[in-house]
C-alpha cells in the first residue's frame, strides 16, 4: 500500500579512524516514491548505501528493511530489497541469463521463473545469452536492475544509475524508474550527484554534504525558503560547509 | 539451507573461469615430459647394457635366495623377512611376465604421488583455490554476492565446499592421468605387484618393525589418499590467503612464496627443528609414509597428519571470522 515505510535509516553513522564519514543520516522510504539521495562526490553517499545493505558496518544508529533489522536479521531483511552498488558489476564471463540464473538461486522463491518477463521489463531479451563481456554500460546497468528485482523486492536501491549513460539511456532509466515506482509500488532509492537528474525523477530529495544531511523533503517543501532552483538551494546549502 | 545451489553457483564460475583446465593441462603435458624423459633414459641403458634376458637372470635369483633361506639358521630375523618378502615379489613378476626392474603405470604413479605431494600438487591446488574468493573483490562482483539475503558464511560455506571438490578432482585427475600417461610407455598392468612399505630411520638406525607387504594397488591407494590429505590442508590455507588478500595475484603469489620457501626451509635449515610445525614442511606425507627420510626427528606419519589438520583448522576459522565480519569498502 502505498505510504507505507519499507526502509528506514535511523541515524546512522561512520566512522573511519578519527574520520567520520557520514553522520546521523536519519530518512524513511515509503512504498511507491522515488526518494533521492543527492550530494557531491565523496559526501558520504555510498558509504550510506554500503550500510543500508549490510556491507558496511554502522558505527551507530541501524537500518530496518521491512521491519527486519540489517544486522540481526540479515537473510530476512535482505529479501526485501535490490541494489546495485556503484557499478554493475555481474560475472563477465558468463552471460547474462547465467548471471540471473546465479543470483536466482541465491534468491530462491521462484525467482528462476521471474527471469524472461524481468528481461523483458529491461528489454534485454534479446542479448540474455551472450557474455557479459559484450555488453554495453547501459546494458549491464539495465541486467543490473532485473537482478536486483529477482526477489521481488519492496525497495531498489540505486548508486548512480545514469553514471556512464548516454542520453538515450539516462532517459530510458529515468522512464524504468517512475514505473517501478508507479506501477508496481515499489521504493525507489537514487543516489547522484547530478541535480537534474534527482529533480525529474524524484519525489523527495535528501541533500547530503561532508556526510550530513543538510536538508531532505519534497522539492516544494524543499524551495519554501525562498530559493528559485534546486541547484540555488544545494549551493546555498552546501556553501557554508565548503571550506 | 540452499548450499547446493551456492555450490552449483561456486562451481559453474570456476568451470567457466577455465582455471581448473589449465591445471588438468599443466599435469597432462608435464607426465608427458616426465614420462618421456624416463623412457629415453631406460632406451639408452637397455643401448648399453644390451640384450640381457631378464627371466633367467631373476629366475637364478629365486633359486638362489631360497637355497640361502632353507639352509641358513644363524641369518638375523629382518634379513629372513626380507629374503622372503624379495623371492615373493620376484616370484609374481616371472608369473605376471613383467621385468621387476622394470617401471609399470602403477609404479609410476606411485611414485608421482610422493614427488607431487611435496611442491608441484600444492601448487595446482594453489592455482585453483587463490581466487575463490579474491576474485569476487578484484571484478567488485562481491557487492552483489554478499546483498542477497545468504548470510555471509553461507556463501564463505560454499565455497569452501567448492574448493573441496575441486582439490578432490584435482588429486583424482594427477591420479588417473600418471597412471594412464606412464602406461603409454610402461603399460598400466602390475597392480598385484608386493611392494613393501613403512621403513623407518631413526636414532638407532635401521627399524623394520614397521615394515608392511601389501600388494601395489593398496599402496597407490595409501599414497594417493595422503596426498588428497595435505592438498586439503593446503586448499584451507589458500582460502584464508583468498579471503585475507582479496586479490588473486596477491593470494597465489603468497602461497607460492610460502610453499618455495618452505621446502627450502626444511631441505636446507635441517638444524632448526622448529620448522617441523610448519604445514609445508609436513606435506609430503607419501613420501614420509613409504619410508623417505624426514627432514626432522619426530615427524611420525601421525605427527604430520595432526600438524596439518592444526594448520586447516585454524585457517579456515580465522577465514569465517574475517569474511563474516570485515566491512566490504570499495
Amino acid at each position: 500500500m502505498k505510504g507505507e515505510v519499507v526502509l528506514s535509516a535511523e541515524g546512522l553513522a561512520k566512522r573511519y579512524g578519527d574520520r567520520e564519514v557520514v553522520t546521523d543520516a536519519t530518512f524513511a522510504l515509503q512504498r511507491g516514491e522515488v526518494f533521492g539521495f543527492l550530494g557531491p562526490n565523496g559526501a558520504g553517499k555510498t558509504t550510506t548505501i554500503r550500510m543500508l545493505v549490510g556491507l558496511v558496518k554502522p558505527t551507530r544508529g541501524r537500518v530496518l528493511i521491512d521491519g527486519c533489522d540489517v544486522r540481526h536479521e540479515f537473510e530476512k531483511a535482505m529479501r526485501g530489497v535490490g541494489c546495485i552498488v556503484e557499478t554493475p558489476d555481474l560475472y563477465r564471463f558468463l552471460t547474462g541469463r547465467e548471471n540471473l540464473e546465479h543470483f536466482a538461486r541465491m534468491v530462491g522463491d521462484g525467482a528462476r521463473e521471474r527471469i524472461p518477463a524481468l528481461a523483458g521489463l529491461v528489454k534485454m531479451s534479446g542479448r540474455l545469452d551472450d557474455t557479459v563481456r559484450t555488453y554495453s554500460l547501459g546494458m549491464r546497468q539495465r541486467i543490473g536492475i532485473a537482478q536486483a528485482l529477482l526477489g521481488d523486492p519492496s525497495v531498489l536501491i540505486l548508486d548512480e544509475p545514469t553514471n556512464g549513460l548516454d542520453p538515450a539511456g539516462i532517459r530510458e532509466m529515468r522512464e524504468l524508474i517512475r514505473h517501478l515506482a508507479d506501477e508496481r509500488g515499489l521504493a525507489v532509492f537514487v543516489s547522484s550527484h547530478i541535480l537534474s537528474e534527482v529533480e525529474k525523477v524524484a519525489d523527495r530529495i535528501a541533500i547530503v554534504h561532508r556526510g550530513r544531511t543538510l536538508a531532505s523533503g519534497t522539492l516544494a517543501d524543499l524551495m519554501e525558503g525562498g530559493a528559485r532552483s534546486l541547484e540555488e538551494l544545494f549551493l546555498e546549502k552546501t556553501a557554508g560547509e565548503t571550506v | 539451507m540452499r548450499l547446493a545451489g551456492l555450490v552449483e553457483n561456486e562451481t559453474l564460475k570456476i568451470l567457466r573461469r577455465r582455471r581448473f583446465r589449465v591445471v588438468l593441462l599443466v599435469l597432462a603435458i608435464l607426465l608427458a615430459v616426465v614420462v618421456f624423459a624416463q623412457q629415453r633414459q631406460r632406451a639408452r641403458a637397455e643401448k648399453e647394457h644390451p640384450g640381457q634376458n631378464w627371466r633367467s637372470r631373476v629366475e637364478a635369483r629365486v633359486a638362489q635366495m631360497e637355497r640361502r633361506l632353507a639352509q641358513a639358521r644363524q641369518m638375523p630375523d629382518s634379513f629372513a623377512r626380507y629374503m622372503k618378502f624379495e623371492t615373493g615379489r620376484l616370484k609374481y613378476h616371472l608369473e605376471k611376465d613383467i621385468d621387476p626392474e622394470s617401471v609399470t603405470g602403477p609404479l609410476f604413479s606411485r611414485g608421482f604421488a610422493g614427488v607431487g605431494s611435496i611442491l608441484l600438487l600444492p601448487l595446482l591446488v594453489a592455482v585453483v583455490g587463490a581466487d575463490l574468493v579474491s576474485s569476487e573483490f578484484s571484478e567488485g562482483t562481491v557487492t552483489l554476492l554478499l546483498t542477497r539475503p545468504v548470510a555471509r558464511w553461507k556463501v564463505l560455506l560454499s565455497k569452501y565446499v567448492t574448493m573441496f571438490l575441486f582439490t578432490t578432482l584435482t588429486i583424482l585427475a594427477a591420479g588417473a592421468l600418471s597412471w594412464a600417461i606412464s602406461g603409454l610407455a610402461f603399460g598400466w598392468k602390475g597392480w598385484g605387484a608386493p611392494v613393501v612399505t613403512g621403513f623407518r630411520f631413526s636414532a638407532a638406525g635401521f627399524d623394520a618393525s614397521a615394515v608392511r607387504v601389501l600388494p601395489l594397488w593398496q599402496d597407490v591407494l595409501v599414497a594417493w589418499g595422503l596426498a588428497w590429505y595435505s592438498a586439503l590442508a593446503v586448499g584451507a590455507v589458500t582460502m584464508l590467503l583468498s579471503v585475507v588478500l582479496r586479490s588473486t595475484a596477491a593470494a597465489m603469489g603468497t602461497m607460492m612464496a610460502t610453499l618455495i620457501g618452505g621446502t627450502i626451509l626444511s631441505r636446507f635449515a635441517s638444524d632448526w627443528e622448529g620448522a617441523k610445525w610448519f604445514f609445508v614442511s609436513c606435506l609430503p606425507l607419501p613420501e614420509y609414509y613409504t619410508g623417505v627420510p624426514t627432514p626432522f626427528p619426530g615427524m611420525t606419519l601421525g605427527f604430520c597428519a595432526t600438524v596439518l589438520a592444526a594448520w586447516a583448522a585454524a585457517a579456515t576459522v580465522l577465514a569465517f571470522v574475517l569474511f563474516s565480519r570485515r566491512d566490504v569498502k570499495s
